[in-house]
């Protein structure tokens, strides 16, 4: 609406300025070129709606303030190209690597993430489209669906993560091993057997990633919204994950103009910088004010150039709206305006440093009566001499949680030792008044939940001892279970897949999966680095499919806003579990060379002696002894060849006692005899 | 005799234990080696060492067919054999001024002549079909347009035997200046008032220095650094920056560009590569180096000096692409749009002047041109930056430039003039790109370069493989050597009957197969259980039994010594 009031405004400025040339005659070329802007300005904009195959860029911000004194930020940046066949393959804004990507593999949806940190479902919220879409298990989560032979699909895959690990300086070849991804055939996104999906939880996700990720954007990270993304303040962060969604029907035979469509998010949940002290109002603590500049060290100086729109939206969270309503009839006299017609620039609870060119409401849905607000700001407006930084002071404390999730899916082992353990996955009810349990409840249909869990062949999994527990009490499976698909894993070739509807009653309170698992052995060389660490189980994936996690806005000209699009697309609710570590019993990876060594020591120590008995001459050393007995030898000299006798390691000869009796040598031979036949024997004894 | 008998009990006890641990100790590093590779199969040595010899010690060097054909010349002056065995003459004067190079012709070029004057029509060699007479038809004078002469000629000589033969027409007119254009395909002619020595000098030259070296100078890129990939394919990736889209945002139209323009060259080019094209276009892309402001020129200035630092690698993503395999060649060419702040942006070449393309290469890379707006000197306090196309007129002098560039960056001339010692000749431009004996030229140097590649691949594939005599090879390198070995062979049998692209395509496959050879993963991954290795793990066990062996030795030398001296004393007593 406020664009439609734009053009109809230049249009009636250009009008104007039309008339009075023509009245004025000859004007200034200032006013000329100012005339020449406007009109292909207005071209252009109307040539981008007439003709809708081309390329687009849009970029927008979305920033929410979570109930634990923390901001989400989520940058959602969108470039989407008409079908090669109608538009070509040059292009001038689409990435090029992408698109020789998508044609290379014939890739139909991709989505790769790299996260680091994990998404606190219960303070953050585990409702809201964006808790389901960009919520994702740490590490790599890489899925691809392909548009080629069932036969090739595996080929393709291998060839897409090692495209992609060179595109985005991350490990993801790694996941080229048939052991390291599954093809799930129907929970997770339904596509029939040409999907492939793998985790590596344990990749680290730095900058080396974020930059090749940026490159793909038209301005990269330096005009436009991108330009806050300040490393430091971004890493900093308590979760951060940037993901790639990449969507193409170049390859379908629907003649259909979608064309390919790249969705690049990153979404980071950061701490504002509270200076000094927490400002205390009436004994309560104030939420933590924060500014685009203290976020992210920058500010916005203007939109990227060749984007088609740049928005910057804060979203008021129905919880929080309501809330918002609370604070102000307390604090206030009963005025009971509501809260949209208000000011936003300046109420009583907060203030915002800018006022929104716009307010969205959510579309209230059901028994819901209030719903989220979004504030909508135009960066296009802005510019070097006038930075946008949006900034947000609370005046009152306001406390207030997130829409949460129908239940909370947490997933641990069980057992100990490094012989067998179980994994559980629990679900448990947040059993607050709010969550939407109660409107299933009121149907009195069943609360269905899709669980979608990948094992390593390592882990061996014993599917028989699935047991379900429903608060507390140990239920038959066969009811519970809905439909169930498992693909048990196979040493060395194929890990263990688990898919499975899950149907619980009404008004559960927790629900609990347990399955047991012995831990297999690993070859040497099959063994990562820094093995004694643990092996990780990926992420299991739980989806509430009586749930949509989507909201939809009043206004029907936001649909052409991807990023709300994005909100408004309609999804199951998703929450991922914690990766779970497994210690395995690693062998000592020293031993081979400490069995070599000692081998070596015994060995080096017998040759020794054996050599020294060879070259031993007893009959001359007896005869030199001899000799030197036969010489007087004063006390101090004795008592020196009774010295290097002993360090030379002979036995020493007293030469006062020429002859000894054999026979007690003999004894001394037959103790020495029997004393090594007791030792031969313990040993035989201790090791048979 | 005290002790013995208990140490030998010792002994045996320790041998029991010790015959265990000793197979132990002595097969495990090789039943590890063994569990990996199964065995080694040598490449074959001999015959990679025959061919780098036979590659090295004489370049190889094609048969050439050359053409004279004089017209209107005094028939009496000179015969036809006189003819051919002078222009032979100078052509052998003319190649000795440089060594032959690799992929030139071999010594003995045979060169016939037929002189056709009005009466009658004189030629030595046996495949000559040169119509007699048939220039009669033309009106030399009338016609001044070198690209239709170029066609008349084409027709004239056509002939479907497929030999390549190079011909030289030098037609005696009453001009008085003399011209000589080099065609499209594979013939020359030169026409006005020339005598017959002269025009010997000038078709020797021609010959030489043109069919046979493709026109090079001193100074060009040598053949050996032709881009072209192992795998014989080259991307063409051309780009687009926008260094500032602030102050204004550059499209183009590539869809037609590669269309009209591009696909000719490509089809030209298809015996020697297969060539691939892709295009971008990049924002926020500015230069690493400053430029400065020249008031007599009225415009920023860099200067030559400064071009290296022109590429600015931290910005320009202009990315390796992911369509092309390993192996190929990207060649990138960039067009770069200055910011409004260094608007016209100018290249300065040494001696001052201003170039008049606005671009340069860099071998191996691509080329770079700098394109100026037009709109250079508007206001830039633009609030919406204005979005342009590059018109349809300006994307084809770019190109233009960016021919000539490629043209460089294979080694040949991109101004259209060849000055040689007798003359300035035209060369005539392709509307393809290149023309047919430059082709010729360049297959015949790449078939050559390949074949060198290829065996210094291979020599050093043997070398590191001698030297290492433990590591294990597989059998599929032992395979494609042997397939290499025989594509080369191939190169040089086709090379020496003539046929310039069935060597450039086989020694294509010889440099490929070498190349995968030496780059296969295998080998890639060194996995050979060294022998310095193998002795360092026992070392635990050579040390200490070296020490008591010294030891043993040491005393057992000084008791000879001492029974040696007692000995003599007995002796002596």
């Amino acid at each position: 609406m406020f664009k439609c009031c734009l053009h109809s405004q230049l249009q009636f400025r250009s009008e104007t300025s039309l008339e009075s040339d023509h009245l004025m005659g000859s004007r200034e070329p200032i006013v000329l070129i100012f005339l020449i802007l406007i009109s292909t300005y207005e071209s252009s904009a109307k040539g981008g709606i007439a003709e809708e195959l081309n390329e687009e860029f849009t970029e927008g911000l979305l920033l929410r303030p979570l109930p634990d004194r923390k901001v989400l930020a989520h940058f959602h940046f969108q470039s989407s190209v008409p079908p090669t066949r109608i538009y070509g393959r040059h292009h001038h804004l689409f990435p090029k690597s992408i698109y020789q990507l998508v044609n290379k593999f014939r890739v139909r949806e991709m989505e790769l993430s790299f996260t680091q940190g994990r998404w606190n479902y219960e303070r953050w919220g585990g409702y809201d489209p964006i808790s389901s879409s960009s919520a994702k298990p740490p590490g790599v989560e890489l899925w691809a669906d392909f548009d080629v032979p069932l036969d090739q699909v595996d080929d393709s895959w291998r060839n897409l993560t090692h495209a992609l690990s060179g595109l985005f300086c991350a490990s993801i070849n790694f996941l080229e091993h048939s052991t390291s991804y599954s093809a799930p055939q129907w929970s997770f996104h339904s596509f029939a057997g040409k999907l492939r999906y793998g985790t590596l939880p344990r990749e680290a996700v730095c900058t080396e990633n974020l930059t090749p990720w940026l490159k793909l954007l038209p301005c990269r990270d330096k005009a436009g919204l991108s330009a806050l993304m300040d490393r430091p303040s971004i890493y900093k962060g308590y979760y951060h994950s940037q993901r790639l969604h990449l969507t193409s029907d170049d390859f379908g035979t629907a003649k259909s103009n979608a064309g390919t469509m790249l969705e690049q998010t990153l979404t980071v949940v950061l701490q504002p910088n509270t200076l000094g002290a927490r400002a205390m109002v009436s004994g309560k603590t104030l939420q933590p004010s924060w500014s685009l500049n203290s976020l992210f060290g920058r500010k916005v100086h203007g939109k990227c150039s060749v984007s088609k729109s740049s928005n910057v939206y804060v979203q008021f969270e129905q919880n929080l709206v309501s809330e918002l309503k609370e604070v102000r009839k307390k604090s206030e006299a009963p005025e009971s305006g509501i809260l949209i017609h208000d000011d936003f620039g300046n109420n009583t609870i907060f203030e915002m440093s800018a006022s929104p060119d716009r307010v969205v409401k959510e579309v209230e849905n059901l028994q819901k009566e209030d719903s989220s607000i979004l504030l909508e700001f135009l960066v296009e407006d802005y510019n070097d001499s006038k930075p946008f930084d949006l900034g947000l002071r609370w005046k009152l404390p306001v406390v207030w949680s997130c829409q949460q999730a129908p239940l909370h899916a947490s997933r641990f082992l069980m057992g100990s030792g490094n012989e067998r353990g179980a994994i559980a996955i629990s679900l448990k009810s947040l059993s607050s008044n709010n969550t939407p349990t109660v409107g299933c409840c009121e149907k009195g249909s069943q609360l269905r939940i899709n669980i979608f869990q990948v094992v390593p062949w390592y882990v061996k999994v014993y599917y028989h001892t699935l047991k379900v527990f429903i608060d507390g009490e140990l239920q038959s499976t066969m009811e519970n279970i809905e439909k169930i698909h498992i693909s048990p894993s196979e040493d060395k070739v194929s890990p263990g897949v688990m898919e499975m509807i899950l149907r619980l009653p009404c008004g559960v309170i927790t629900a609990a999966l347990t399955l047991e698992f012995d831990k297999g052995f690993l070859h040497i060389d099959e063994y990562p680095p820094d093995a004694n660490q643990g092996f990780d189980i990926p992420s299991a994936v739980v989806s509430f499919t009586d749930f949509q996690a989507s909201a939809s806005f009043e206004d029907n000209l936001l649909n052409k806003l991807p990023i709300l699009n994005e909100l408004q697309e309609r999804k199951h609710v998703i929450s991922y579990t914690e990766v779970l570590l497994v210690p395995l019993t690693t062998p000592d990876f020293s031993m081979p060379y400490n069995v070599i060594t000692i081998t070596c020591t015994v060995f080096a120590l017998y040759f020794g002696s054996l050599l020294n008995v060879l070259r031993r001459r007893v009959g001359e050393e007896e005869r030199r002894l001899k000799s030197k007995a036969a010489k007087k030898k004063g006390p101090l000299t004795s008592l020196l060849s009774k010295l290097s006798a002993k360090l030379k390691g002979r036995p020493v000869e007293p030469p006062e006692t020429p002859s000894t009796s054999p026979s007690l040598i003999n004894n001394k031979l037959v103790l020495k005899v029997i004393l090594v036949a007791g030792i031969a024997a313990g040993w035989q004894y201790y090791f048979r | 005799m005290i002790y013995p008998p208990p140490l030998n009990l010792v002994q045996f006890s320790f041998l029991a234990i010790s015959e265990q641990y000793l197979s132990i100790l002595t097969q495990t590093p090789i039943r590890l080696i063994n569990y990996r590779f199964r065995y080694r199969s040598p490449p074959p040595f001999r015959e990679i060492d025959d061919l780098s010899t036979a590659i090295e010690s004489s370049p190889i060097l094609f048969p050439c067919h050359f053409r004279a054909v004089f017209v209107n010349f005094d028939p009496n002056s000179y015969t036809a054999d006189q003819l051919s065995i002078s222009v032979q003459a100078h052509m052998a004067k003319f190649a000795a001024k440089n060594s032959p190079a690799c992929g030139t012709c071999a010594s003995n070029v045979t060169v016939s002549v037929t002189l056709d004057s009005n009466s009658n029509c004189i030629s030595n060699g046996n495949n000559v079909d040169w119509k007699c007479g048939a220039l009669n038809e033309f009106k030399f004078a009338e016609k001044h347009e070198d690209g239709l002469l170029d066609e008349d000629f084409a027709s004239l000589l056509d002939n479907n035997s497929g030999a390549k033969v190079y011909t030289v027409v030098a037609v005696k007119t009453e001009q008085e200046e003399v011209r000589a254009v080099v065609g499209k395909y594979r013939h020359a002619w030169i026409m006005g008032r020339i005598f017959e020595e002269e025009a010997i000098e000038k078709i020797a030259e021609i010959f030489v220095n043109v069919f046979m070296n493709g026109g090079k100078e001193e100074g060009l890129i040598h053949g050996e650094f032709m881009p072209l990939g192992a795998d014989g394919r080259i991307v063409l990736s051309f780009n687009l920056l926008n260094a500032d889209p602030h102050n204004w945002i550059y499209d183009w139209d590539f869809q037609e560009i590669d269309e009209n323009l591009l696909s000719p060259v490509i089809d030209a080019l298809k015996p020697l590569a297969d060539v691939s094209v892709e295009s971008q276009v990049l924002y926020h892309t500015p230069k690493s180096s400053f430029s400065f402001w020249d008031d007599r020129l009225d415009s920023y200035i860099f200067s030559t000096k400064d071009l290296p630092f022109f590429v600015n690698s931290n910005e320009w993503h202009l990315d390796t692409s992911v369509a092309a395999g390993g192996l190929s060649k990207i060649l990138q060419f960039v067009v770069y749009v200055p910011s409004a702040k260094e608007c016209p942006l100018q290249l300065q070449l040494p001696n001052g002047e201003i170039s008049t393309t606005n671009g340069f290469i860099s071998p191996m890379w691509g080329g770079i041109v700098v394109w100026n707006p037009s709109a250079c000197l508007t206001d830039s306090k633009i609030k919406h930056p204005l979005r342009y196309k590059i018109s349809s007129e300006d994307s084809r002098k770019l190109f233009e430039v960016f021919m000539g560039q490629l043209r460089q960056l294979f080694g040949l001339k991109s101004d259209g003039l060849f000055v040689g010692a007798s003359g300035t000749s035209i060369l005539l431009a392709s509307e393809r790109g290149f023309s047919e004996w430059e082709l010729d030229v360049l297959s015949r140097q790449h078939s050559c370069f390949n074949l060198l590649q290829c065996g210094t691949t291979l020599g050093s594939l043997s070398r590191l493989v001698q030297s290492l005599p433990r590591m294990i090879i597989m059998d599929d390198i032992g395979k494609q050597v042997k397939y290499s070995l025989e594509a080369a062979r191939l190169t040089l049998s086709n090379a020496l009957l003539g046929i310039y692209d069935a060597s450039a395509e086989s020694s294509r496959q010889a440099r490929l197969l070498a190349e995968d050879a030496f780059y296969h993963p295998s080998m890639m991954s060194v996995s050979y259980y060294s022998f310095e290795h193998c002795f360092a793990v026992y070392s635990p066990f050579f040390l200490p039994v070296s020490l008591h062996v010294l030891l043993a030795v040491l005393r057992e030398w000084k008791r000879y010594k001492q029974e040696s001296k007692k000995y003599y004393a007995w002796k002596a007593k």
